[in-house]
Protein backbone atom coordinates (compact mmCIF):
# COMPACT_ATOMS: atom_id res chain seq x y z
CA UNK A 1 0.00 0.00 0.00
CA UNK A 2 2.66 2.14 0.97
CA UNK A 3 4.52 1.77 -2.13
CA UNK A 4 1.52 2.35 -4.11
CA UNK A 5 1.05 5.65 -1.96
CA UNK A 6 4.61 6.73 -3.07
CA UNK A 7 3.89 5.74 -6.90
CA UNK A 8 0.84 8.36 -7.02
CA UNK A 9 3.13 11.30 -4.53
CA UNK A 10 5.63 10.82 -7.64
CA UNK A 11 3.02 11.07 -10.00
CA UNK A 12 1.71 14.21 -9.14
CA UNK A 13 4.46 15.72 -8.54
CA UNK A 14 5.88 15.09 -11.75
CA UNK A 15 2.45 16.14 -13.20
CA UNK A 16 2.76 19.56 -11.14
CA UNK A 17 6.72 20.15 -12.35
CA UNK A 18 5.20 19.88 -15.57
CA UNK A 19 2.58 22.33 -15.40
CA UNK A 20 2.53 24.89 -17.72
CA UNK A 21 2.55 28.51 -16.50
CA UNK A 22 -0.64 30.10 -15.92
CA UNK A 23 -1.97 32.37 -18.82
CA UNK A 24 -2.43 36.20 -18.08
CA UNK A 25 -4.53 38.55 -19.78
CA UNK A 26 -2.10 41.88 -20.57
CA UNK A 27 -2.63 45.60 -21.69
CA UNK A 28 -0.32 47.93 -22.19
CA UNK A 29 1.27 49.77 -18.92
CA UNK A 30 0.10 53.69 -20.25
CA UNK A 31 -3.44 52.08 -19.56
CA UNK A 32 -5.79 53.31 -16.90
CA UNK A 33 -7.59 50.02 -16.38
CA UNK A 34 -5.78 48.32 -13.59
CA UNK A 35 -7.99 44.82 -13.76
CA UNK A 36 -10.71 43.18 -15.77
CA UNK A 37 -12.96 40.41 -14.02
CA UNK A 38 -14.08 36.93 -15.85
CA UNK A 39 -16.78 38.24 -17.28
CA UNK A 40 -15.20 41.27 -19.04
CA UNK A 41 -12.58 39.02 -20.15
CA UNK A 42 -15.78 36.66 -21.79
CA UNK A 43 -17.87 39.95 -22.87
CA UNK A 44 -14.49 40.85 -24.50
CA UNK A 45 -12.77 38.19 -26.42
CA UNK A 46 -16.25 36.40 -27.26
CA UNK A 47 -17.60 39.67 -29.10
CA UNK A 48 -20.38 40.02 -26.86
CA UNK A 49 -19.08 43.66 -25.42
CA UNK A 50 -16.07 45.08 -26.06
CA UNK A 51 -15.76 48.12 -23.51
CA UNK A 52 -13.06 48.57 -21.22
CA UNK A 53 -13.71 49.38 -17.32
CA UNK A 54 -12.62 52.95 -17.87
CA UNK A 55 -15.05 53.44 -20.96
CA UNK A 56 -13.03 53.08 -23.95
CA UNK A 57 -12.91 50.43 -26.90
CA UNK A 58 -11.71 47.24 -25.92
CA UNK A 59 -9.41 45.60 -28.99
CA UNK A 60 -8.96 42.12 -28.09
CA UNK A 61 -5.99 40.28 -30.05
CA UNK A 62 -5.81 36.51 -30.11
CA UNK A 63 -2.12 34.69 -29.60
CA UNK A 64 -2.26 31.89 -32.10
CA UNK A 65 -0.40 29.55 -30.25
CA UNK A 66 -2.22 29.88 -26.91
CA UNK A 67 -5.27 30.17 -28.25
CA UNK A 68 -6.58 26.71 -27.71
CA UNK A 69 -5.15 26.73 -23.64
CA UNK A 70 -6.32 30.34 -23.46
CA UNK A 71 -10.34 29.36 -24.56
CA UNK A 72 -10.17 26.49 -22.70
CA UNK A 73 -9.17 28.06 -19.69
CA UNK A 74 -11.66 30.96 -20.20
CA UNK A 75 -14.73 29.10 -21.09
CA UNK A 76 -14.07 25.20 -21.22
CA UNK A 77 -14.18 25.13 -24.86
CA UNK A 78 -12.13 23.60 -27.31
CA UNK A 79 -11.49 25.26 -30.68
CA UNK A 80 -13.34 23.43 -32.70
CA UNK A 81 -16.32 24.97 -30.47
CA UNK A 82 -14.92 28.16 -30.51
CA UNK A 83 -14.51 28.23 -34.17
CA UNK A 84 -18.21 27.06 -34.55
CA UNK A 85 -19.19 29.86 -32.08
CA UNK A 86 -17.85 32.54 -34.44
CA UNK A 87 -19.18 31.15 -37.58
CA UNK A 88 -22.39 31.32 -36.40
CA UNK A 89 -21.53 35.46 -35.07
CA UNK A 90 -19.20 35.94 -38.59
CA UNK A 91 -21.90 34.21 -41.32
CA UNK A 92 -24.44 36.25 -39.82
CA UNK A 93 -23.00 39.20 -40.03
CA UNK A 94 -23.33 40.30 -35.86
CA UNK A 95 -19.13 40.37 -34.72
CA UNK A 96 -15.92 39.61 -35.99
CA UNK A 97 -13.26 37.34 -33.59
CA UNK A 98 -10.37 38.84 -32.47
CA UNK A 99 -7.33 39.87 -34.41
CA UNK A 100 -4.58 37.19 -34.69
CA UNK A 101 -1.35 37.50 -33.69
CA UNK A 102 0.79 34.69 -35.21
CA UNK A 103 3.63 35.10 -31.61
CA UNK A 104 4.60 36.32 -28.24
CA UNK A 105 6.03 39.17 -30.42
CA UNK A 106 3.93 39.98 -32.39
CA UNK A 107 1.13 40.73 -30.03
CA UNK A 108 3.88 42.47 -27.78
CA UNK A 109 4.36 45.02 -30.86
CA UNK A 110 0.46 45.50 -31.00
CA UNK A 111 0.27 45.94 -27.61
CA UNK A 112 3.11 48.44 -27.29
CA UNK A 113 1.66 50.52 -29.99
CA UNK A 114 -1.93 50.16 -29.02
CA UNK A 115 -3.18 51.31 -25.63
CA UNK A 116 -6.75 49.75 -25.72
CA UNK A 117 -5.64 46.45 -27.07
CA UNK A 118 -5.39 43.87 -24.74
CA UNK A 119 -3.75 40.01 -25.56
CA UNK A 120 -3.17 36.90 -23.04
CA UNK A 121 0.38 35.80 -22.82
CA UNK A 122 2.54 32.54 -20.67
CA UNK A 123 2.47 35.01 -17.15
CA UNK A 124 5.87 34.16 -16.65
CA UNK A 125 6.49 35.76 -20.03
CA UNK A 126 5.10 39.02 -19.28
CA UNK A 127 7.08 42.02 -20.30
CA UNK A 128 7.75 45.21 -17.76
CA UNK A 129 5.92 47.29 -20.75
CA UNK A 130 2.58 45.36 -19.80
CA UNK A 131 0.36 45.54 -16.76
CA UNK A 132 -1.22 42.05 -15.85
CA UNK A 133 -5.57 42.50 -15.87
CA UNK A 134 -6.46 39.12 -14.72
CA UNK A 135 -4.60 35.69 -14.43
CA UNK A 136 -6.04 32.66 -16.13
CA UNK A 137 -5.38 29.38 -13.77
CA UNK A 138 -4.48 26.45 -15.31
CA UNK B 1 -28.89 15.51 -59.86
CA UNK B 2 -27.00 16.91 -63.13
CA UNK B 3 -27.22 20.56 -62.01
CA UNK B 4 -25.42 20.10 -58.45
CA UNK B 5 -22.81 18.13 -60.13
CA UNK B 6 -20.34 20.93 -60.82
CA UNK B 7 -21.19 22.52 -57.49
CA UNK B 8 -20.29 19.62 -55.51
CA UNK B 9 -17.16 19.62 -57.41
CA UNK B 10 -16.64 23.15 -56.66
CA UNK B 11 -17.42 22.19 -52.69
CA UNK B 12 -14.96 19.62 -52.64
CA UNK B 13 -12.33 21.73 -54.26
CA UNK B 14 -12.92 24.30 -51.47
CA UNK B 15 -13.32 22.29 -48.80
CA UNK B 16 -9.53 20.23 -49.52
CA UNK B 17 -7.72 23.43 -51.10
CA UNK B 18 -7.11 24.88 -48.00
CA UNK B 19 -9.34 23.44 -45.15
CA UNK B 20 -6.74 24.77 -42.70
CA UNK B 21 -6.49 28.49 -43.36
CA UNK B 22 -9.56 30.10 -41.28
CA UNK B 23 -9.61 33.41 -43.27
CA UNK B 24 -7.38 35.47 -45.84
CA UNK B 25 -6.50 38.84 -45.16
CA UNK B 26 -5.94 41.46 -47.67
CA UNK B 27 -4.22 44.13 -46.36
CA UNK B 28 -6.26 43.85 -43.25
CA UNK B 29 -8.60 45.78 -44.27
CA UNK B 30 -10.95 42.74 -46.26
CA UNK B 31 -11.53 39.56 -45.07
CA UNK B 32 -12.40 37.11 -46.86
CA UNK B 33 -13.63 33.26 -45.64
CA UNK B 34 -16.66 31.10 -45.99
CA UNK B 35 -18.64 28.36 -45.09
CA UNK B 36 -20.78 25.08 -46.45
CA UNK B 37 -22.36 22.17 -46.28
CA UNK B 38 -22.08 18.68 -48.50
CA UNK B 39 -25.28 16.78 -47.21
CA UNK B 40 -27.33 13.82 -48.32
CA UNK B 41 -30.46 12.01 -46.62
CA UNK B 42 -31.76 8.52 -47.30
CA UNK B 43 -35.83 9.00 -47.31
CA UNK B 44 -38.00 5.98 -46.72
CA UNK B 45 -41.28 7.72 -47.47
CA UNK B 46 -42.43 6.99 -50.77
CA UNK B 47 -46.04 8.75 -50.54
CA UNK B 48 -44.23 12.65 -49.98
CA UNK B 49 -40.92 14.36 -51.00
CA UNK B 50 -39.13 15.94 -47.95
CA UNK B 51 -37.98 19.43 -47.58
CA UNK B 52 -35.78 21.34 -45.68
CA UNK B 53 -38.01 24.77 -46.13
CA UNK B 54 -41.49 26.08 -47.73
CA UNK B 55 -38.99 28.06 -49.74
CA UNK B 56 -37.74 24.85 -52.03
CA UNK B 57 -40.19 23.86 -54.38
CA UNK B 58 -39.02 20.15 -54.87
CA UNK B 59 -38.01 17.96 -52.21
CA UNK B 60 -35.96 14.53 -51.24
CA UNK B 61 -37.64 11.37 -52.85
CA UNK B 62 -37.26 8.13 -51.53
CA UNK B 63 -33.86 6.89 -51.89
CA UNK B 64 -30.69 9.39 -51.56
CA UNK B 65 -30.75 12.88 -52.31
CA UNK B 66 -28.32 15.44 -52.20
CA UNK B 67 -30.94 18.88 -52.75
CA UNK B 68 -32.00 19.99 -49.70
CA UNK B 69 -28.80 20.38 -47.56
CA UNK B 70 -25.85 20.88 -49.79
CA UNK B 71 -24.82 25.17 -49.93
CA UNK B 72 -21.44 26.85 -50.57
CA UNK B 73 -21.19 30.76 -48.90
CA UNK B 74 -18.76 33.25 -49.20
CA UNK B 75 -18.24 36.22 -47.68
CA UNK B 76 -16.30 39.80 -47.66
CA UNK B 77 -15.59 41.76 -44.53
CA UNK B 78 -14.46 45.18 -44.69
CA UNK B 79 -13.39 47.70 -42.56
CA UNK B 80 -13.25 50.92 -43.49
CA UNK B 81 -11.85 52.06 -40.06
CA UNK B 82 -12.72 51.13 -36.48
CA UNK B 83 -16.24 52.53 -36.82
CA UNK B 84 -17.67 51.55 -39.95
CA UNK B 85 -17.48 47.83 -41.51
CA UNK B 86 -19.31 46.47 -44.48
CA UNK B 87 -20.51 42.80 -45.07
CA UNK B 88 -21.34 41.14 -48.04
CA UNK B 89 -22.20 37.43 -48.63
CA UNK B 90 -23.30 35.47 -51.87
CA UNK B 91 -24.39 31.70 -51.13
CA UNK B 92 -25.64 28.87 -53.39
CA UNK B 93 -28.40 26.87 -52.59
CA UNK B 94 -31.44 25.05 -53.69
CA UNK B 95 -33.76 27.52 -52.80
CA UNK B 96 -36.81 28.96 -54.34
CA UNK B 97 -35.57 29.32 -58.08
CA UNK B 98 -35.86 25.60 -58.30
CA UNK B 99 -31.98 25.90 -58.85
CA UNK B 100 -28.53 26.01 -57.00
CA UNK B 101 -28.40 29.90 -58.42
CA UNK B 102 -26.75 32.27 -55.87
CA UNK B 103 -28.23 34.84 -53.99
CA UNK B 104 -27.03 37.82 -52.06
CA UNK B 105 -27.80 37.19 -48.78
CA UNK B 106 -25.84 40.24 -46.61
CA UNK B 107 -24.81 43.20 -48.17
CA UNK B 108 -24.90 45.83 -45.24
CA UNK B 109 -22.39 48.55 -43.44
CA UNK B 110 -22.59 48.99 -40.17
CA UNK B 111 -21.64 51.86 -37.94
CA UNK B 112 -20.42 51.17 -34.01
CA UNK B 113 -19.31 54.60 -32.86
CA UNK B 114 -19.84 52.58 -29.66
CA UNK B 115 -19.53 48.81 -28.03
CA UNK B 116 -23.07 49.81 -26.72
CA UNK B 117 -24.46 50.96 -30.12
CA UNK B 118 -25.09 49.76 -33.63
CA UNK B 119 -26.67 50.60 -36.65
CA UNK B 120 -26.55 48.67 -39.69
CA UNK B 121 -28.02 49.66 -42.90
CA UNK B 122 -28.55 47.36 -46.10
CA UNK B 123 -29.47 43.62 -46.53
CA UNK B 124 -29.00 41.92 -43.48
CA UNK B 125 -30.54 38.74 -42.14
CA UNK B 126 -33.89 37.84 -40.49
CA UNK B 127 -33.00 37.29 -36.71
CA UNK B 128 -36.58 36.34 -35.99
CA UNK B 129 -35.19 33.70 -32.89
CA UNK B 130 -31.94 32.65 -31.36
CA UNK B 131 -30.67 30.84 -34.53
CA UNK B 132 -32.82 31.65 -37.67
CA UNK B 133 -29.80 34.19 -39.03
CA UNK B 134 -27.17 31.72 -38.81
CA UNK B 135 -29.53 28.63 -39.93
CA UNK B 136 -27.61 27.84 -42.81
CA UNK B 137 -24.46 27.66 -41.33
CA UNK B 138 -24.03 23.99 -40.59
CA UNK B 139 -20.54 24.25 -38.86
CA UNK B 140 -22.39 26.54 -36.07
CA UNK B 141 -24.79 24.19 -35.18
CA UNK B 142 -24.63 20.82 -33.79
CA UNK B 143 -27.38 19.09 -36.01
CA UNK B 144 -27.43 18.06 -39.51
CA UNK B 145 -30.20 20.97 -40.50
CA UNK B 146 -31.97 23.23 -37.92
CA UNK B 147 -35.16 21.22 -36.96
CA UNK B 148 -37.18 21.49 -40.09
CA UNK B 149 -40.69 21.41 -38.32
CA UNK B 150 -39.53 24.60 -36.70
CA UNK B 151 -36.98 26.35 -39.36
CA UNK B 152 -38.95 25.21 -41.64
CA UNK B 153 -41.79 27.25 -41.71
CA UNK B 154 -40.06 30.52 -41.82
CA UNK B 155 -41.09 33.47 -44.35
CA UNK B 156 -38.31 35.40 -44.77
CA UNK B 157 -34.81 34.44 -45.61
CA UNK B 158 -33.34 38.41 -45.04
CA UNK B 159 -34.50 41.55 -45.15
CA UNK B 160 -33.64 44.97 -47.10
CA UNK B 161 -33.83 47.54 -44.51
CA UNK B 162 -31.96 48.76 -41.41
CA UNK B 163 -31.65 47.84 -37.79
CA UNK B 164 -30.40 49.60 -34.29
CA UNK B 165 -28.91 47.47 -32.00
CA UNK B 166 -28.61 48.78 -27.73
CA UNK B 167 -26.53 46.97 -25.54
CA UNK B 168 -25.84 47.77 -21.99
CA UNK B 169 -24.12 45.64 -18.92
CA UNK B 170 -25.58 44.53 -15.69
CA UNK B 171 -23.58 44.01 -13.24
CA UNK B 172 -21.57 40.62 -14.58
CA UNK B 173 -24.97 40.17 -16.68
CA UNK B 174 -25.60 41.80 -20.40
CA UNK B 175 -28.53 43.03 -21.82
CA UNK B 176 -29.67 44.29 -25.42
CA UNK B 177 -32.42 44.86 -27.59
CA UNK B 178 -32.50 45.03 -31.43
CA UNK B 179 -35.00 46.89 -33.98
CA UNK B 180 -35.18 46.01 -37.40
CA UNK B 181 -37.27 47.51 -40.01
CA UNK B 182 -37.15 46.80 -43.87
CA UNK B 183 -38.55 45.16 -47.09
CA UNK B 184 -38.28 41.47 -48.62
CA UNK B 185 -39.78 39.69 -51.65
CA UNK B 186 -40.12 35.54 -51.43
CA UNK B 187 -41.56 32.77 -52.34
CA UNK B 188 -43.22 30.16 -50.10
CA UNK B 189 -44.49 26.78 -51.73
CA UNK B 190 -47.51 25.78 -50.64
CA UNK B 191 -47.69 22.56 -52.67
CA UNK B 192 -46.12 21.50 -56.10
CA UNK B 193 -49.10 22.80 -57.59
CA UNK B 194 -49.16 26.38 -55.79
CA UNK B 195 -46.62 29.17 -54.16
CA UNK B 196 -47.31 32.35 -53.13
CA UNK B 197 -45.11 35.36 -54.06
CA UNK B 198 -44.51 37.75 -50.93
CA UNK B 199 -43.67 41.43 -51.57
CA UNK B 200 -43.69 42.03 -48.19
CA UNK B 201 -43.12 45.89 -47.95
CA UNK B 202 -43.86 46.69 -44.25
CA UNK B 203 -41.48 44.66 -41.83
CA UNK B 204 -40.73 45.42 -38.28
CA UNK B 205 -39.87 43.97 -35.58
CA UNK B 206 -37.12 43.85 -32.69
CA UNK B 207 -35.70 41.61 -29.71
CA UNK B 208 -34.84 41.43 -26.30
CA UNK B 209 -31.80 39.66 -25.34
CA UNK B 210 -30.87 38.77 -21.69
CA UNK B 211 -27.17 36.89 -20.88
CA UNK B 212 -26.19 35.50 -17.73
CA UNK B 213 -23.01 33.47 -17.23
CA UNK B 214 -24.13 30.40 -19.90
CA UNK B 215 -27.33 31.39 -20.44
CA UNK B 216 -29.06 33.25 -23.34
CA UNK B 217 -32.40 34.26 -23.59
CA UNK B 218 -34.17 35.94 -26.36
CA UNK B 219 -37.77 37.31 -26.83
CA UNK B 220 -38.75 38.58 -30.60
CA UNK B 221 -41.13 39.78 -32.45
CA UNK B 222 -41.69 40.50 -36.44
CA UNK B 223 -44.63 42.18 -37.66
CA UNK B 224 -44.75 41.33 -42.27
CA UNK B 225 -47.27 43.18 -44.10
CA UNK B 226 -47.44 41.57 -48.16
CA UNK B 227 -48.46 42.02 -51.30
CA UNK B 228 -49.12 38.24 -52.29
CA UNK B 229 -49.85 37.03 -55.84
CA UNK B 230 -49.93 33.41 -56.11
CA UNK B 231 -48.88 30.71 -59.29
CA UNK B 232 -48.60 27.67 -60.07
CA UNK B 233 -50.90 24.85 -61.37
CA UNK B 234 -53.55 24.93 -59.25
CA UNK B 235 -53.33 28.90 -58.76
CA UNK B 236 -53.91 28.69 -63.09
CA UNK B 237 -56.54 26.51 -63.20
CA UNK B 238 -58.25 29.09 -60.83
CA UNK B 239 -57.74 32.15 -62.88
CA UNK B 240 -59.26 30.18 -65.67
CA UNK B 241 -62.89 30.60 -64.08
CA UNK B 242 -64.69 34.26 -65.47
CA UNK B 243 -64.78 36.66 -63.15
CA UNK B 244 -62.73 35.07 -60.20
CA UNK B 245 -60.43 37.10 -58.64
CA UNK B 246 -57.77 34.50 -58.06
CA UNK B 247 -55.42 36.70 -56.08
CA UNK B 248 -58.15 37.43 -53.58
CA UNK B 249 -59.44 33.92 -53.18
CA UNK B 250 -56.82 32.50 -52.38
CA UNK B 251 -55.92 35.27 -49.99
CA UNK B 252 -58.92 34.47 -48.47
CA UNK B 253 -57.74 31.38 -48.14
CA UNK B 254 -54.22 31.63 -46.62
CA UNK B 255 -54.77 35.16 -44.68
CA UNK B 256 -50.64 35.83 -46.13
CA UNK B 257 -50.96 39.40 -46.17
CA UNK B 258 -50.78 40.19 -42.46
CA UNK B 259 -48.78 37.86 -40.62
CA UNK B 260 -47.12 38.31 -37.25
CA UNK B 261 -44.28 36.18 -35.45
CA UNK B 262 -43.55 35.65 -31.88
CA UNK B 263 -40.97 34.19 -30.91
CA UNK B 264 -38.96 33.05 -27.14
CA UNK B 265 -35.98 30.84 -26.80
CA UNK B 266 -33.41 29.92 -24.36
CA UNK B 267 -30.20 28.43 -25.23
CA UNK B 268 -27.36 27.02 -22.39
CA UNK B 269 -23.93 26.61 -23.15
CA UNK B 270 -21.52 26.10 -19.97
CA UNK B 271 -18.39 24.31 -21.98
CA UNK B 272 -19.42 20.78 -23.33
CA UNK B 273 -22.76 20.78 -22.91
CA UNK B 274 -25.30 22.33 -25.29
CA UNK B 275 -28.85 23.07 -24.41
CA UNK B 276 -31.53 25.18 -26.74
CA UNK B 277 -35.28 25.90 -26.42
CA UNK B 278 -37.17 27.54 -29.01
CA UNK B 279 -41.07 28.56 -29.62
CA UNK B 280 -42.43 30.43 -32.32
CA UNK B 281 -46.25 31.43 -32.91
CA UNK B 282 -46.68 32.78 -36.58
CA UNK B 283 -50.34 34.22 -36.62
CA UNK B 284 -51.98 34.88 -40.07
CA UNK B 285 -53.98 37.91 -38.68
CA UNK B 286 -56.89 37.91 -41.20
CA UNK B 287 -58.15 34.03 -40.96
CA UNK B 288 -57.47 33.55 -37.09
CA UNK B 289 -55.20 31.09 -37.56
CA UNK B 290 -51.67 30.86 -36.23
CA UNK B 291 -48.65 28.16 -36.53
CA UNK B 292 -47.17 27.05 -33.29
CA UNK B 293 -43.11 25.81 -33.82
CA UNK B 294 -40.68 24.44 -31.32
CA UNK B 295 -37.50 22.36 -30.28
CA UNK B 296 -35.33 21.67 -28.08
CA UNK B 297 -31.84 19.90 -28.22
CA UNK B 298 -29.29 18.59 -26.37
CA UNK B 299 -25.60 18.42 -27.33
CA UNK B 300 -23.04 17.27 -25.08
CA UNK B 301 -18.94 17.12 -26.11
CA UNK B 302 -16.92 14.45 -25.18
CA UNK B 303 -13.52 15.35 -26.65
CA UNK B 304 -14.05 15.52 -31.28
CA UNK B 305 -17.47 13.98 -30.35
CA UNK B 306 -20.33 15.18 -29.95
CA UNK B 307 -23.66 13.22 -29.31
CA UNK B 308 -26.92 15.14 -29.64
CA UNK B 309 -30.84 14.48 -29.43
CA UNK B 310 -33.56 16.97 -30.72
CA UNK B 311 -37.07 16.99 -30.38
CA UNK B 312 -39.21 19.49 -32.65
CA UNK B 313 -43.22 19.83 -33.59
CA UNK B 314 -45.17 22.02 -35.53
CA UNK B 315 -48.98 22.52 -35.45
CA UNK B 316 -51.65 24.88 -37.18
CA UNK B 317 -54.72 26.11 -35.50
CA UNK B 318 -57.43 26.46 -37.84
CA UNK B 319 -61.11 26.41 -36.49
CA UNK B 320 -61.75 25.92 -40.57
CA UNK B 321 -61.46 22.34 -42.96
CA UNK B 322 -58.10 23.12 -44.28
CA UNK B 323 -59.03 24.52 -47.86
CA UNK B 324 -55.82 24.33 -49.48
CA UNK B 325 -54.56 20.84 -47.35
CA UNK B 326 -51.53 23.55 -46.45
CA UNK B 327 -52.25 22.75 -42.49
CA UNK B 328 -49.05 21.17 -40.83
CA UNK B 329 -49.62 18.87 -37.88
CA UNK B 330 -46.01 17.16 -37.59
CA UNK B 331 -43.33 15.84 -34.53
CA UNK B 332 -40.26 14.70 -35.25
CA UNK B 333 -37.36 13.15 -32.83
CA UNK B 334 -33.72 13.33 -34.03
CA UNK B 335 -30.34 11.66 -32.62
CA UNK B 336 -27.17 12.30 -33.93
CA UNK B 337 -23.18 12.66 -33.53
CA UNK B 338 -21.29 15.86 -35.09
CA UNK B 339 -17.77 14.53 -35.29
CA UNK B 340 -15.16 17.54 -35.55
CA UNK B 341 -12.23 15.82 -37.96
CA UNK B 342 -10.69 19.36 -37.60
CA UNK B 343 -11.08 23.10 -36.18
CA UNK B 344 -12.81 23.85 -39.04
CA UNK B 345 -14.52 20.91 -40.68
CA UNK B 346 -17.50 18.40 -38.83
CA UNK B 347 -18.83 15.32 -40.23
CA UNK B 348 -22.25 14.57 -39.07
CA UNK B 349 -25.09 11.72 -38.84
CA UNK B 350 -28.70 12.09 -37.92
CA UNK B 351 -31.39 9.98 -37.63
CA UNK B 352 -35.38 11.61 -37.79
CA UNK B 353 -38.08 10.01 -37.28
CA UNK B 354 -40.69 11.92 -38.03
CA UNK B 355 -44.85 11.29 -37.65
CA UNK B 356 -46.77 13.43 -39.78
CA UNK B 357 -50.32 14.21 -39.03
CA UNK B 358 -51.06 16.81 -41.83
CA UNK B 359 -47.88 17.18 -43.97
CA UNK B 360 -49.41 20.54 -45.32
CA UNK B 361 -46.75 22.91 -46.59
CA UNK B 362 -43.37 20.59 -45.41
CA UNK B 363 -43.91 18.05 -47.82
CA UNK B 364 -43.90 17.87 -51.74
CA UNK B 365 -45.26 15.63 -54.81
CA UNK B 366 -47.27 14.22 -51.81
CA UNK B 367 -49.85 11.15 -53.22
CA UNK B 368 -53.55 12.13 -52.79
CA UNK B 369 -53.79 9.14 -50.36
CA UNK B 370 -51.36 10.32 -47.69
CA UNK B 371 -52.54 11.88 -44.60
CA UNK B 372 -49.33 11.56 -42.92
CA UNK B 373 -47.42 8.54 -40.96
CA UNK B 374 -44.06 7.63 -39.86
CA UNK B 375 -40.90 8.46 -41.82
CA UNK B 376 -37.26 7.88 -41.11
CA UNK B 377 -34.70 9.95 -42.62
CA UNK B 378 -31.11 9.01 -42.24
CA UNK B 379 -28.08 12.30 -43.24
CA UNK B 380 -24.90 12.46 -43.63
CA UNK B 381 -22.89 15.93 -43.75
CA UNK B 382 -19.88 17.42 -44.34
CA UNK B 383 -19.55 20.97 -42.57
CA UNK B 384 -16.45 23.36 -43.43
CA UNK B 385 -15.67 27.32 -42.43
CA UNK B 386 -12.90 28.65 -44.56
Amino acid sequence: MTRVMRIILFTLLLSAAAARADIAIVINSDSDVQQINRSEAINIFMGRYRKLPDGSVALPIDQTPLRARFYRSLVNKEMAEINSYWARLVFSGQSSPPQQAASTIELVDIITHNTNALGYIDSDQVPASMRVLMTLRE
Amino acid sequence: MKRILPLLAVLLWTGSADIQAQTRFLDDRVTLSGFGTLGLLHSNQEHADFVRDIGQPKGAEQGWSSRIDTRLGLQADIRFDEKLTGVIQGMSQYHSSGDFSPELMLAFLRYSPDPGFQFRVGRLGWDVDLVSDSRYVGYAYPWIRPPVDHFGVLQLTYIDGADVTFKRPMGSDLIWARFFTGRTNSRAYLSDELYANFDADHIYGGHLNYETGAWRFRAGYTRIESDVDYGGTLADQVAQIPGFNTRRFFNAATGFEQLEVYSVGAIYNPGPLQLQAIWNRDILIRNEIWVDSAFVSAAWRFNDLSPYTVLSAVRTHDDRDDPLNSNIEQRTWGVGLRYDVANDLAIKTQVDRIHTHSPGLLWRNTDDSWNGGWSTMVSLGLDFIF
